[in-house]
C-alpha cells in the first residue's frame, strides 16, 4: 500500500533530481542587466564552440560555493569580483585557467591571475543633476563640505568603497589610502569623517537606487557606478560624472571548479576576451575592457568618451588584498557604526 | 493490537523520516556548526598535533615550526588554504596575511624554521599566534557564540567585550527582541476588541467580518510588505493622503524608518493573533456569563472575573504565534527598514550569502532558535498547556 | 446577554477601523495595479490592463509562475499524501508519546523561518539539494506539512477510529480499510490540508530565497527582486494575481470547512 501510494512521489523526486544531471549546454552567469543582453549577442551567441546559455546572479558567492560543495555544478564560467576570485581560487571553488588554452599576453597588467581572466572594470564616482546643482563638488573634500555644499549625499551602503571615500574627504591622498586605512588611526579617522557627514547622508544598497535618488531630487550628490550613470548621460540625462573621484576594480571570468564543461569554459573564456568580439560589444555599450588591444584602441576611446577606461589616470583602484585582510573586520565596524 | 500499531508506524515513518532527514537534521546540523572547529585540524593536522602537547610557554618547538610552514605550503598548492585563512582572520585581523605569507614563501623557507618564518615575518616569534593557533585545534570553539554576543577571547583565553566601536549583535539582539515585542503587544491589543466583537456579532455580520481577517491572513506575506512598500513611497499614497489632508506640508520619508517596519509587520501579523483569539472565544460558554449575571456581576466584572480569564489562552496563543514570526521575519525589516532597523535575519543571510562565514550564520541561529524556544516555554508555563501552533487554521 | 451600548459602539468602531487598516493596503495594491502611468497615484487616473499585459508576456515573471506552480504543486502532492498518512497513524496507533510526536512533526511551525532556510541550506549542500527544484521541493513540503497534519488529525477527531481497526481485525488488508473506509470520509479535512499546503507553498520566500537555483525564479522571489531593482506596476499586477489565488484558497477552505462541519453533524 505505502509503495503503491509512494511510488509517484518516488519518481516524481527521481524526476526532479534528474534534472540536473542530464547533459546540458555550457553556461555562462553575469551580473545581468542591460549589459548582459549586449554581452549575449556579440560574445556568447559568437562563440564557435557550440550553444552557450547565459543567466544572472548578484554576485552573491554562496551559491556558488554551495554548488561545488553538493558536487553539483550547474554553472560553468562565472563573472566575479576580485576578492571573491581571490579567495574562491585558495579554496579551490574556481578550476585554474588553462593558459595554453587562453593567451595570457592579452591582458592588461594584473588582467591574468591563477583562476581568473580579466573581464571588465567597473568603478564608482560622484555624480549629480546639472540642471539642479551647477557647481557640485568636483573631489571628495569638497563632496565632504557641506557647508560650501549644502544638500544631502548618498553612498553605498557597506564599509568597501565608503571608507577610501571617507579618508579621501578628510584630505588623505589616494595614494596613501589603503596604507592609511590599515592603521587603527586611520580607520577612526575614516569614521570620524563619516560621523560629520552622517547626517546629510542616505545609504544606497542596490545600484539603481542613486540614479533614482538624484532624479527625484531627494538627494543632490551621490556617488554611484559610473556605468550606470554614464548610461543615464547617453540617454539624455543631464548628470555630472565626476571623474576625478572614481574608484575602480577589475571583475574577472572564473570557471567553477568540478564544471563537466571546464575544457569548453576555457575556450569561452578565451573567445569573450579576444579582441574581435569585444570590438563588437564596444559599439554597443560603453564597457572597459581588460584586453589590452580593446582597452587602449584610440578608436574605441574616442567613441566612448564616457568609458572608465579612459578615466583611470586619476582614480584610485581598490586593493583587492586589504579587503580580503580587513573586510570581515571593517564591515562589522562599519555595521556598529551604522546602527549606532 | 499489535497488527494497529505496526500499521500505525508505517504510516508515520515517511512523514517522521523526511522531518527528520531533512528539518530536525539540518537544524541540529546547524547548532553543531555554531561551536564546531575543523579548519586548522583539517587543514594543518600535524602542526596542530604538536601544538597540542606544547605547554604554552615560550615559543613552540622547532617541529612545530617545520610543520606550519611545510603544511601551509601543501594546503595552498591543494587550494585549501581560504577556510583556515579566514578562520583565523575571523580570530584576529592580520593571520590571513601571515598564514598565506608564509605558505607563498614556502620552498623558500629552509631549516632551522624557527629562524626563517621569524625573519619572514616577526609575528611567528610571538606567542599570540601560536597560542591562536593552538586554541583554533578544535574540535569545538566557542568563538562563534561569542562573538554573536560581542565578546571576545584574548590569546590568553580571558574572554572581554569587543571593542566599543565594533559592538553590534547585542544591539542586534535587543532590537530584535524589543520590535518582536512591540508588534506582539500592539497586535494583542488590536486583536482582542476585534476577536471579543466578531465572537459577539450576530450572523451574517460575523462571518462577514471574519472574512475580512480570513482575506488578508490568507494572502502572500509578500504581497502584503509589497504593497506597505508601495503605499509609503516618496510620492506614494500614504504621503499624498497626508498633504492633501493638509495633515502634512511636504511628503515625509516613511520608507526606511522603524514606523514602518512596525506598520507592516503589525499589519502582516494581525490576522495571526485575532483567529486564535477568535476561536477560543467563540467556544466560550456563554452560560457562565448568564450564571455570572444572575448572581448580580456588572458589565466590567462580568468580562474581569469570567470573560477575560477565560480567553487568556487565545491570547497566550496568538501572542506568542506574532513573536515567533516576527522574530523570525526577513522580509518585511529588509524591505520597507532602513540603516538602523536591520535584524538578526538580515545579518543571518548576509553571512550565509554574502561573507560565507557559516560558522557566524549558524551561531546568530542558535540564539535565535534559543529565543523562540524560551518565548513557547514561557507561553505553555503560563496556559499550562501546549501552543496551538495553528497558524492557518 | 449584552454589552454596554457605549462599549458596544466603542468595540465595534475599534474593530471597523482595524479591519478597515487590514484590508486597504491590498485593495490599494488592486487599485494601483491597473493605472495607465508608471506613476503610483490614488485615486487612479484612469484604468489599463497594460501591467498585466506586461506582466503575461516578459519571459522572467511567465518563468517566475511556472517555476511557482511547479514547486507548489509538487508540494502539495507530496505533504498531503505523507501528512494524511501519518495523521491516519497517529490516530490509529496506541502507544506513549504521540504528544510528543505531534510537536515534533509540527515543530517546523513554531521555528523562525530564516533559521530554517539557514540549516536547509547547510545541509541540502552537503547533500547535493541545493539549486535543484528537488530541494526547493523537499524544503517547502517540511513547512507545509503541517498543515496537513492538523487539518486531517482535527477531522479524524470525529472519525469513530474503532470502524477502522475492527476493519483491520476482520481481516480486510489495512489499506483497503483506510481506502475505502478512512478517506471517503475525511476527505474534506484532506482537502483541507491540500489547499493549506499549496497556499503556503506559493507563498514561501525565505526557504526560496536560499534553496532556490539562481536561474530558478518563483513568484515571491521575483517581486521580491524587482521591488529591490526597479519598482513598476507590474510588480502590483503579480500581487493582485497573487491575491486573487489567496481568495480562491479562502473561498475553497471555507466551503471544505462547511462540508465537514455539515458532515459531522448529521
Amino acid at each position: 500500500m505505502m509503495r503503491r501510494l509512494l511510488a509517484p512521489f518516488v519518481a516524481l523526486a527521481l524526476g526532479l533530481c534528474a534534472v540536473p544531471a542530464l547533459a546540458r549546454d555550457l553556461t555562462i552567469v553575469a551580473g545581468g542587466g542591460a549589459l548582459q543582453d549586449h554581452m549575449r549577442r556579440t560574445l556568447f551567441a559568437t562563440f564557435p564552440g557550440g550553444p552557450v546559455v547565459d543567466t544572472a546572479y548578484d554576485y552573491n558567492v554562496g551559491p556558488i560555493r554551495a554548488m561545488v560543495a553538493a558536487g553539483n555544478v550547474t554553472w560553468d564560467v562565472v563573472m566575479v569580483e576580485a576578492p571573491d576570485l581571490v579567495r574562491g581560487c585558495e579554496d579551490g571553488i574556481f578550476e585554474r585557467i588553462d593558459w595554453s588554452v587562453v593567451d595570457r599576453g592579452k591582458f592588461m597588467p594584473g588582467g591574468a591571475t591563477t583562476c581568473g581572466a580579466g573581464a571588465i572594470g567597473w568603478g564608482v564616482s560622484v555624480f549629480y543633476d546639472e540642471a539642479r546643482h551647477p557647481n557640485g563638488p568636483s573631489n571628495f573634500v569638497e563632496f565632504f563640505d557641506t557647508a560650501r555644499f549644502p544638500g544631502r549625499r548618498s553612498m553605498r551602503r557597506g564599509a568597501r568603497m565608503t571608507l577610501e571615500i571617507a579618508l579621501m574627504g578628510d584630505g588623505v591622498a589616494p595614494a596613501d589610502v589603503y596604507k592609511v586605512l590599515a592603521t587603527p588611526q586611520g580607520q577612526q579617522r575614516a569614521f570620524a569623517a563619516l560621523d560629520r557627514l552622517r547626517p546629510h547622508v542616505t545609504f544606497w544598497t542596490g545600484g539603481q537606487q542613486p540614479i533614482e535618488l538624484v532624479n527625484s531630487g531627494e538627494v543632490a550628490y551621490a556617488v554611484g557606478f559610473v556605468g550606470r550613470v554614464a548610461n543615464g548621460i547617453r540617454a539624455g540625462a543631464r548628470y555630472n560624472l565626476r571623474w576625478s573621484t572614481l574608484l575602480y576594480a577589475y571583475d574577472s571570468w572564473a570557471v567553477v571548479r568540478g564544471s563537466p564543461n571546464a575544457a569548453q569554459g576555457m575556450r569561452l573564456i578565451e573567445h569573450i576576451t579576444s579582441p574581435a568580439p569585444l570590438l563588437e560589444l564596444t559599439r554597443l555599450w560603453p564597457i572597459n575592457p581588460v584586453t589590452q588591444a580593446v582597452a587602449e584602441n584610440p578608436d574605441v576611446r574616442a567613441r566612448n568618451p564616457l568609458m572608465m577606461s579612459n578615466h583611470t589616470a586619476g582614480g584610485l583602484e581598490i586593493d583587492t588584498e586589504f579587503w580580503l585582510e580587513h573586510g570581515p573586520d571593517l564591515e562589522q565596524r562599519f555595521a556598529s557604526w551604522l546602527n549606532r | 493490537m499489535r497488527r494497529t500499531n505496526w500499521l500505525a508506524a508505517l504510516l508515520i515513518a515517511p512523514l517522521l523520516l523526511l522531518i527528520l532527514g531533512s528539518f530536525l537534521v539540518p537544524v541540529g546540523l546547524t547548532l553543531f556548526r555554531a561551536v564546531a572547529d575543523r579548519e586548522v585540524a583539517v587543514a594543518l593536522p600535524d602542526t596542530r598535533a604538536v601544538l597540542a602537547g606544547w605547554d604554552g610557554q615560550g615559543l613552540p618547538p622547532e617541529v612545530a615550526f617545520a610543520a606550519v610552514a611545510r603544511e601551509l605550503a601543501a594546503v595552498l598548492e591543494a587550494r585549501r588554504i581560504g577556510d583556515v585563512a579566514q578562520r583565523m582572520n575571523f580570530e584576529r585581523t592580520g593571520l590571513r596575511t601571515l598564514l598565506l605569507r608564509t605558505a607563498r614563501a614556502g620552498d623558500r623557507l629552509r631549516a632551522p624554521y624557527a629562524e626563517s618564518l621569524v625573519a619572514l615575518d616577526a609575528r611567528w616569534g610571538q606567542r599570540d599566534a601560536w597560542l591562536m593557533l593552538q586554541r583554533a585545534g578544535g574540535p569545538f570553539t566557542s568563538l562563534y557564540l561569542l562573538r554573536a554576543m560581542d565578546f571576545t577571547r584574548g590569546p590568553d583565553g580571558a574572554v572581554s567585550q569587543v571593542a566599543i566601536e565594533e559592538r553590534l549583535f547585542q544591539t542586534l539582539f535587543l532590537r530584535t527582541l524589543w520590535v518582536s515585542l512591540l508588534v506582539t503587544a500592539i497586535c494583542v491589543l488590536l486583536a482582542y476588541p476585534v476577536a471579543y466583537t466578531i465572537a459577539r456579532l450576530r450572523a451574517p455580520w460575523s462571518s462577514v467580518a471574519l472574512t475580512l481577517v480570513l482575506i488578508p491572513f490568507w494572502s502572500s506575506v509578500l504581497v502584503r510588505t509589497t504593497a506597505w512598500f508601495v503605499l509609503l513611497q516618496r510620492e506614494g499614497p500614504v504621503n499624498g493622503a497626508l498633504v492633501g489632508l493638509g495633515l502634512l506640508d511636504a511628503p515625509a520619508q516613511i520608507l526606511g524608518t522603524r514606523l514602518a517596519v512596525v506598520l507592516a509587520l503589525v499589519h502582516v501579523l494581525l490576522p495571526f493573533a485575532i483567529l486564535p483569539m477568535h476561536s477560543v472565544m467563540t467556544r466560550l460558554d456563554a452560560t457562565y456569563l448568564r450564571a455570572a449575571a444572575s448572581l448580580g456581576a456588572n458589565g466590567v466584572q462580568r468580562f474581569l472575573r469570567v470573560w477575560l480569564p477565560l480567553s487568556l489562552p487565545g491570547v497566550a496563543a496568538g501572542g506568542a504565534m506574532v513573536f515567533l514570526l516576527a522574530v523570525g521575519m526577513y522580509t518585511a525589516p529588509a524591505l520597507v527598514g532602513g540603516d538602523r532597523d536591520q535584524m538578526v535575519t538580515w545579518f543571518i543571510a548576509n553571512f550565509m550569502t554574502r561573507d560565507v562565514n557559516w560558522g557566524m550564520a549558524a551561531a546568530l541561529s542558535a540564539y535565535l532558535l534559543a529565543m523562540s524556544g524560551a518565548v513557547i516555554a514561557l507561553t505553555r508555563i503560563l496556559t499550562g498547556g501546549t501552543v496551538q501552533a495553528g497558524a492557518r487554521a | 446577554m449584552r454589552d454596554h451600548p457605549l462599549a458596544r459602539r466603542l468595540l465595534r468602531g475599534t474593530t471597523a477601523l482595524v479591519l478597515a487598516f487590514l484590508m486597504a493596503p491590498m485593495l490599494a495594491v488592486v487599485v494601483l495595479s491597473f493605472s495607465p502611468t508608471e506613476l503610483m497615484v490614488l485615486p487612479p487616473r484612469g484604468v489599463s490592463l497594460r501591467w498585466y499585459e506586461d506582466f503575461l508576456t516578459a519571459g522572467r515573471w511567465v518563468l517566475a509562475t511556472r517555476n511557482s506552480f511547479v514547486v507548489a504543486i509538487a508540494t502539495t502532492l507530496l505533504a498531503t499524501v505523507l501528512g494524511t498518512a501519518a495523521a491516519i497513524g497517529l490516530q490509529l496507533g496506541r502507544f506513549r508519546g504521540k504528544a510528543l510526536l505531534v510537536t515534533l512533526l509540527t515543530l517546523p511551525l513554531v521555528t523562525p523561518y530564516i533559521v530554517t532556510a539557514a540549516s536547509m541550506y547547510f545541509a541540502y549542500s552537503l547533500a547535493g539539494l541545493a539549486g535543484s527544484l528537488a530541494g526547493l521541493v523537499l524544503g517547502h513540503t517540511v513547512v507545509a506539512v503541517p498543515f496537513v497534519l492538523m487539518a486531517v488529525l482535527a477531522t479524524l477527531q470525529t472519525f469513530d477510529a474503532n470502524l477502522l481497526r475492527a476493519a483491520a481485525s476482520l481481516g480486510a488488508p489495512p489499506w483497503a480499510a483506510i481506502l475505502r473506509v478512512v478517506v471517503p470520509n475525511i476527505w474534506p479535512g484532506i482537502a483541507a490540508g491540500a489547499v493549506f499546503a499549496f497556499a503556503t507553498s506559493l507563498d514561501e520566500f525565505v526557504i526560496t530565497l536560499f534553496l532556490a537555483g539562481p536561474g530558478q525564479f518563483t513568484l515571491p522571489r521575483q517581486m521580491y527582486a524587482s521591488v529591490r531593482e526597479f519598482l513598476t506596476p507590474t510588480i502590483l499586477a503579480a500581487a493582485t494575481l497573487l491575491f486573487l489565488c489567496s481568495l480562491i484558497f479562502l473561498l475553497a477552505s471555507e466551503a471544505l470547512r462547511l462540508r465537514s462541519t455539515r458532515k459531522t453533524q448529521p
